[in-house]
């Protein structure tokens, strides 16, 4: 019973195809190629290479968000799509827990650090317990400064994964304290991973609505942001 | 040729309205569902990209499942299925491309990517079913203001469009200046209907015979000027005035282009579309100036002047009688001409 898995919340374009006990195949490309002209081809070909029939996939997870908004809702209307076309269950997860499936061990901290514009980063905290992700920290929006000076002084060591902590690897490995740096090929995010917590999440029954699923954004559009400090200080 | 068993879904996101259709064949309406955001976006007086793309992915599914549900068909009965890819928003674009990329690959029918501005010109097309080319297309809309000619169904020239400003965003401009809601098109038609078209003369610029370029920002720029003397001088405007004024330059400009291209391309037809199409000034004007011309007038209702998947659909289905397909690598196109092809 394969499911279909899909990122496209950073500039990394990911698909996987996985079952519950195997990943069977995973397509990861950071190459600056555009969502919205590969993610298609890139799902087509690798259900030809697999060998596996669109109607033979059982069900579709996908990472929405936090992340890129263009992104998330390419990868988001690409997987509804499918799900409604297919009549397959979906089932939205968060990108930020997915980057933590990149280090499933006790006593370390994972930080994912997505790019939020301006010096900022939407970020969480996990850790891992009897083989179990616990968040931490839920998500936010802070700067990326503060979550460096915030992780020299945790209680363990913290691994900075997504791609702020790709962009600044550098800033990351001189930190010091408890700061760990990521290794470069499990730093992003990839789909396998969003296949497995995808596959968990449908263990437990659990599945979203096509209908009504939306991204995660964790922030408001900025003409939202400006219109109520213009409007909602003249009502104070 | 027609082929009246035929099913296009057909999909349009690239400004504010979501919209899913079911077509039968090339002219046939089966549903044509429009879910609008223009009440989010009036409190910031003009589309908001980012917010317009939320709703867009928000309202996606639900306004394709209900379009079939209007048209009393499941998808697998669907032959083929239609997207706008450009001209448009790009971020709103890309949910009605990546919707309907995602449909055509599971349901295994093939992609038809739609140049929106064709669109709103085959929006014609279905409320006239009689209409064939040639023709000349005055394309009158928020993003553009332009002159087509129509050879036949997949055959369009350029003959003009507008330099600076498109004759809608002129409207929505002078109608924020003067204090109206978004959107301003349909307000300064309403409120012109009470005012003296002739109280004040506003230029019509390029309005020399064989221009077939439009220009609406001195248009524009000398509305606002006699807005701000006025307040300077503290005189009390008479609004009413000013947009039956302002109505008038830009119509008269429009009409004259658009009856000077139907002679020079030596036809007898002329088709209004896009969003100001719905401006009934410039519909009964036209239609006025075209029985005196002795030139046959065709214009959308309401419904099909706005954007709308059903003539998305349409022109969609002409495509495909040429072969005229996508594949999966289709991108949205922002900028997207009227005479491009990919
Ligand atoms: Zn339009």
């Amino acid at each position: 019973m394969p499911i279909l898995a899909l990122d496209t919340s950073t500039l990394v374009s990911s698909v996987a195809i996985a079952s519950p006990e195997k990943l069977i195949a995973e397509l990861i490309l950071q190459t600056k190629l555009t969502h919205s002209e590969v993610l298609m081809p890139h799902i087509e070909q690798i259900l030809a290479m697999t060998k596996i029939k669109k109607t033979d996939l059982t069900g579709i997870a996908v990472s929405i968000g936090p992340g890129s908004f263009t992104g998330l809702r390419i990868g988001l209307a690409a997987a509804k799509g499918m799900a409604y076309a297919l009549k397959l269950p979906i089932v939205g997860v968060s990108t930020l827990a997915a980057l933590a499936y990149h280090y499933p061990m006790p006593n370390i901290y994972i930080a994912p650090l997505l790019d939020a514009q301006k010096g900022n980063v939407y970020m969480a905290l996990y850790r891992w317990e009897n083989g179990i992700l616990q968040e931490v920290q839920a998500p936010v929006v802070k700067s990326f400064d503060m979550v460096l000076q915030d992780g020299q002084v945790l209680d363990l060591p913290v691994v900075f994964v997504g791609d702020t902590a790709q962009k600044q690897a550098l800033a990351i490995a001189e930190a010091g304290g408890n700061v760990v740096p990521a290794m470069p090929q499990l730093v992003m995010p990839r789909a396998a991973n969003v296949a497995m917590l995808g596959l968990s999440e449908f263990a437990k029954g659990k599945t979203d609505h096509v209908m009504q699923l939306e991204p995660v954004y964790i922030r408001r559009s900025e003409a939202e942001v400006l219109w109520e400090r213009r409007n909602g200080k003249s009502e104070e | 040729m027609e082929d009246k068993a035929c099913l296009t879904l057909a999909i349009e996101s690239s400004c504010d309205e979501t919209s899913a259709a079911v077509l039968s064949g090339g002219r046939i309406i089966l549903s044509n569902v429009i879910s609008t955001q223009i009440p989010v976006h009036q409190k910031f007086g003009g589309v908001v990209p980012e917010i317009a793309s939320r709703k867009h992915i928000a309202n996606i599914m639900p306004v394709i499942d209900e379009a079939l549900r209007q048209a009393q068909v499941s998808l697998t009965d669907i032959n083929q299925i239609g997207v706008t890819y450009g001209p448009g928003l790009v971020g709103a674009l890309l949910v009605g491309v990546s919707a309907a990329k995602a449909l055509a690959f599971s349901l295994d029918i093939p992609l038809i990517g739609v140049n929106h501005l064709e669109g709103h010109i085959f929006a014609n097309f279905l409320a006239h079913p009689e209409l064939k080319p040639p023709f000349v297309a005055l394309v009158v809309s928020g993003g553009h203001t332009s002159l087509v000619h129509v050879k036949d169904y997949n055959t369009f020239y350029l003959i003009g469009q507008t330099r600076d400003d498109a004759a809608g965003e002129a409207f929505d401009k002078v109608a924020r200046v003067m204090g109206l809601p978004y959107p301003g098109g349909p307000q300064i038609d309403k409120l012109a209907k009470l005012g003296n078209a002739d109280a004040i003369a506003f230029p019509q610029a390029l309005s020399g015979k064989g221009n077939f370029e439009f220009s609406f920002s001195g248009l524009k720029s000398a509305v606002l000027n006699y807005l701000h003397n006025a307040e300077q001088k503290g005189e009390i405007v008479n609004k009413a005035d000013v947009a039956a004024s302002f109505q008038k330059a830009v119509i008269a400009v429009l009409i004259d282009k658009a009856l000077q291209a139907v002679e020079k391309a030596g036809l007898t037809k002329l088709v209004l579309a896009g969003g100001v199409a719905a401006n009934s000034a410039l519909e009964k004007q036209l239609k006025a100036s075209t029985e005196a011309a002795g030139v046959e007038f065709y214009y959308p209702n309401m419904i099909l002047c706005t954007d709308n998947a059903a003539m998305i659909g349409c022109r969609a289905y002409y495509q495909s009688l040429m072969g005229d397909f996508a594949n999966l690598y289709l991108n949205a196109i922002p900028n997207l001409k009227l005479t491009d092809k990919e």
